[in-house]
């Protein structure tokens, strides 16, 4: 990884809680809009449930720092009406390394004690 | 989309709330997923959907002025961007402005400080102040008769009233004796204004009664300056006039309108007072729910029951009455700002036409751009706010230079204000001047970019595609004539409202005093009737004193009156002549000064007839008088005055002995009253001017209070001034209006020049190729020059047209404020024409030169 990607991508970090939903949402394939919202309230147990605004609010800003695209051509099996999304190479890096990040934060959080080590 | 359930149309609503860009991208995205959602909740109960609206309203509230904030960010990123990339266009721009912002702010602090602010006292949309005038002998704002104050005090029922009077007192306690400003003043003052002390007590009802304990205020400079701030002052004792006065209280700095420093409560004994004396200033309370016009009726019914009861003092006597706000800042004072600021007005007005016509030929130059950015598809309500950001941005910019001019310019203002304006040294950047100049900002931003705006979303696309970089469409170059030729009418009303102003005050300058001012220094001191009480002690004295200066070295002549030219402590009074006059049973008001015998010649005052004073106190002069040339014409006419007597107060009878010249006491505006002197050989004020004519080498001050220690170490000298400063002070209000007009008239014709200039240089940069073609069909140059020189004039002779017009509209305005000056001054409004012409022919001749160094070759080859 080159130095310049290196701290583009960590000043993206930490990364919009809306924002890594998202990208893993999009982890497996492209996705239209509301789609997204779907599978964030069910990976979610419905604890989470994106607001219309919110999520075209992060899209735009995701679309903007290009961790995610728009597709120009439909997607298979795609509802024409829709636009749908999917994350860009840049935008897995950034979702990997926003999940190292936390995993290490979890890592001391069980050291310290705060969290029932695990077996 | 097909068509909308309520729901759906309800949440279109909401999205109204999102910047037009946000919706144009995801609207339809939106509703879409609102759509599929509303459908999944509906499934799960009402619970569901009520959670769902509620995160849409929270949607609205949070996210979309978010969004708003993202959008401008992104604006004021490109147009910080797009100013960068013109550093000189930003430049120009923004420094146009600080100057406009900074000279309104500036001029608004004073104009805030004096005409603005409200007074600071509790009760002060309740206070007036009242006077005694006597239309009969032409006398208004006169002073008030304690026995007439003692019977409104008793009668009215619609305010309460307090007087009180002036002097100064020699304070004997700590250190030196010190002579402060004094005031004998009524019991109720303090509480009417709402004044509170700051330690001790105010003034009882008590204390006035004739055999209660002497007591006094003092004010807090005077217990910081003399009294070293000891609380301990309260109960001490002070000797004022040979009687023992104990302080009971300290009044706090500016809390009442007054400069005095001590006070003892005004004991008035009706049985030693004059009806017709009148010696008091009075100030009323309206009682709550009281209006001004009711308290008036009141007073002047009361000043009629009066007039009915005392027929031989109160006849003709009514009542002058006025807001304190309108006593303490004139209407006039007022007045002189609001001219100050309405120039510095027209000086922004022409900063703004400047920076729209600066816009507007970066807007033309930039149309392909545009036109570009708008064919690949940015919306036009974009490109229009980019260009009113651009505008604000640059506003707020040039506005921040302004305020911070602004703020580093109002302490020199500060020093040139004229001493006698009203809180004029409290002129401050304060948080309301601030929120002004930030108004004005915002204001100017958008007004000079809405023009531009206008012009860069008219255009057709295509034709300014095609059109390369000539295109600018007439409808921009003919706003910005507009705003060229609107700058030229503003700069055409500034320059005559400055000539106007600088003509009035070298008129003002060039009056005839009278006397001659030069080397002349004054001071006051007073003699304590203690020790110099008995018959003749003062003048013998002040005799000793003069003669005692005037053998200083370099003292050229010493005199003494009860008041100096300019020097304030006027004194007038009705007078009647004996015998056949011009006057016949009438009474002329005449100010009065008493004078020592070398007055006249020590202030250089020509002696017309008669003689002067004699410095001998056999009693010559008791009853001698010496008049003014326009007293002696008032009474007598050409008749030979010498010799004649007049009737002055209860029962004094004088003889002219002599007529001296007109002498401007007052103020360099007003014609010189008929005036009367009488002699200090006989007459005596408790404090006297004396006056010294001496090179400034000679130190007349110092050898004044030599001469005064060497007589009595217990007198103090005060108010020391040089005559000519005194002078220049009366004339400090018109100074600094004509001065500051002036300079804003220059600044007005500079950017009116750079806004002829700015069209002119656009024009001939876009005919450049006519212009070859000209050349090239054998047009000469100075034909060229002559056409351009003469397309500059025709811009500016529009503006000149409503200059002249608005000049003299304006003029109405001004004409008031002039001294021995029409405001349609037709001499004046003709070279102001001619001066603007002038401006905007060189400002032409620039570009029209460039214009005939067009090479015909290259200008034909530069499509």
């Amino acid at each position: 990884m080159s130095r310049d990607l290196d701290t583009e991508i960590h000043a993206l970090l930490p990364l919009a809680p809306a924002f890594l939903h998202i990208l893993i949402a999009l982890g497996n394939g492209e996705r239209h809009g509301y789609s997204i919202m779907q599978d964030v309230a069910d990976r979610t147990g419905g604890r989470v449930r994106m607001s219309p605004g919110t999520l075209y609010g992060s899209i735009k800003r995701m679309l903007a720092d290009g961790l995610i695209e728009e597709l120009t051509t439909g997607a298979a099996g795609a509802d024409e009406r829709r636009r749908y999304y999917r994350t860009t190479r840049f935008g897995r890096r950034v979702a990997a390394a926003e999940a190292e990040r936390l995993s290490s934060l979890l890592t001391q959080a069980h050291e310290s004690g705060l969290l029932p080590r695990r077996a | 989309m097909a068509r909308l359930t309520l729901a759906e149309r309800l949440y279109r609503l909401l999205l109204r709330c999102y910047p037009g860009e946000f919706r144009d991208d995801y609207e339809r995205e939106m509703l879409l997923a609102f759509r599929d959602r509303l459908a999944h909740d509906r499934g799960i109960g009402m619970g569901a959907i009520l959670r769902l609206w509620w995160q849409l309203f929270a949607d609205s509230v949070v996210r979309a002025p978010g969004e708003h904030l993202d959008v401008l960010r992104q604006d004021l990123r490109y147009a910080f961007r797009s100013l960068r990339r013109a550093p000189i266009f930003a430049f120009t721009a923004i420094a146009t402005l600080a100057l406009g912002v900074g000279a309104n702010t500036a001029i608004f602090s004073v104009v805030h400080a004096v005409a603005l602010r409200p007074l600071p006292y509790e009760t002060a949309d309740r206070l007036v102040r009242i006077w005694e005038k006597n239309d009969s002998l032409a006398i208004d704002g006169f002073a008030v008769s304690l026995p007439n104050y003692l019977s409104w005090r008793e009668r009215l029922r619609t305010m309460e009233v307090a007087a009180w009077r002036g002097g100064s007192v020699t304070l004997r306690a700590t250190g030196d004796p010190i002579r402060v400003a004094s005031v004998a003043i009524g019991v109720d003052y303090f509480r009417m204004l709402g004044a509170q002390p700051v330690l001790g007590r105010a003034f009882l009802p008590s204390d006035e009664a004739a055999g209660a304990e002497r007591v006094a205020l003092i004010r807090d400079s005077l217990w910081r300056s003399y009294f070293g701030g000891d609380s301990r002052v309260i109960g001490t004792a002070v000797t004022i006039a040979g009687e023992s006065h104990t302080i009971v209280g300290v009044i706090p700095e500016n809390s009442v309108p007054m400069t005095a420093e001590f006070y003892t409560p005004l004991r008035i004994d009706p049985a030693a007072e004059m009806r017709d004396n009148h010696t008091a200033s009075v100030i009323g309370l309206l009682r709550p729910g009281v209006s001004f016009e009711q308290a008036r009726q009141e007073i002047d019914a009361i000043a009629r029951q009066l007039e009915a009861e005392f027929p031989a003092s109160n006849k003709g006597w009514g009542i002058d009455m006025s807001t304190v706000y309108d006593w303490i800042v004139p209407e006039e004072t007022r007045r002189a700002l609001f001219v100050l600021l309405g120039a510095v007005g027209c000086v922004l007005l022409i900063a703004c036409a400047n920076v729209a016509n600066l816009m507007l030929a970066r807007a033309a130059s930039r149309k392909r751009e545009i036109a570009v950015r708008m064919a690949i598809g940015a919306a036009r309500r974009r490109l229009v706010r980019q260009v009113l950001t651009e505008g604000v941005l640059l506003a707020i910019l040039g506005g921040t230079a302004g305020i911070l001019l602004a703020y580093w310019s109002v302490p020199v203002l500060r020093q040139w204000l004229p001493a006698t304006l009203p809180r004029g040294d409290e002129a401050a950047v304060s948080a309301p001047v601030l929120f002004f100049s930030l108004g004005v900002c915002l204001t100017t931003g958008l007004a000079f970019a809405v023009f531009p705006a206008m012009a860069s979303s008219g255009g057709d696309v295509i034709r300014s595609l095609k059109d390369g970089t000539r295109g600018s469409s007439t409808a921009a170059t003919r706003s910005r004539q507009v705003l060229a030729a609107a700058q030229v009418a503003l700069a055409t009303i500034l320059l005559v409202g400055a000539g106007l102003l600088v003509q009035s005050l070298r008129h003002l300058q060039r009056v005839d005093l009278g006397f001659e001012p030069g080397g002349i220094t004054t001071a006051m001191m007073g003699l304590p009737p203690d020790r110099y009480s008995k018959p003749g002690a003062g003048w013998s004295f002040y005799d000793r004193l003069l003669k005692r200066i005037a053998a200083s070295p370099g003292v050229q002549s010493v005199a003494m009156s009860s008041g100096a030219p300019f020097g304030g402590g006027n004194t007038g009074m009705p007078i009647n002549a004996v015998g056949d006059t011009h006057l016949g049973s009438a009474s002329l008001q005449s100010d009065w000064r008493m004078v020592s015998p070398d007055y006249f010649r020590a202030m250089r005052i020509p002696l017309l007839k008669g003689r002067y004073f004699t410095p001998s106190t056999s009693g010559e002069d008791d009853t001698a008088l010496i008049v003014s040339a326009e007293m002696a014409r008032r009474v007598w006419g050409d008749t030979d005055p010498i010799g004649r007597q007049i009737k002055a107060g209860p029962n004094g009878v004088f003889t002219v002995v002599g007529v001296v010249g007109n002498v401007r006491n007052l103020d360099l505006a007003l014609t010189p009253a008929p005036t009367m002197y009488l002699s200090t050989t006989k007459f005596l004020f408790p404090s006297m001017t004396v006056i010294v004519r001496a090179p400034e080498s000679a130190q007349p001050a110092v050898a004044m209070r030599a001469a005064l220690r060497e007589l009595d170490p217990q007198l103090a000298l005060f108010n020391v001034r040089q005559m000519e400063n005194l002078i220049s002070q009366s004339a400090a209000q018109p100074r600094l209006n004509a001065s500051l007009v002036a300079l804003f008239a220059v600044v007005a014709a500079l950017l009116a020049a750079i806004g002829i200039y700015g069209v002119l240089a656009y024009l001939v940069s876009q005919r450049t190729q006519e212009i070859g073609i000209r050349m090239a069909l054998g047009a000469g140059r100075p034909a060229l020059m002559r056409l351009f020189l003469a397309r500059g004039l025709w811009l500016a002779l529009g503006g000149l047209i409503v200059g002249v017009i608005g000049s003299v509209a304006v003029g109405r305005w001004v004409g008031s404020m002039l001294f021995e000056m029409r405001a349609r001054d037709p001499w004046t409004i003709g070279a102001a024409v001619v001066t603007v012409a002038a401006v905007a022919l060189v400002a032409s001749y620039i570009p029209a030169r460039r214009a005939t160094r067009v090479d015909p070759l290259i200008a034909l080859r530069s499509e």
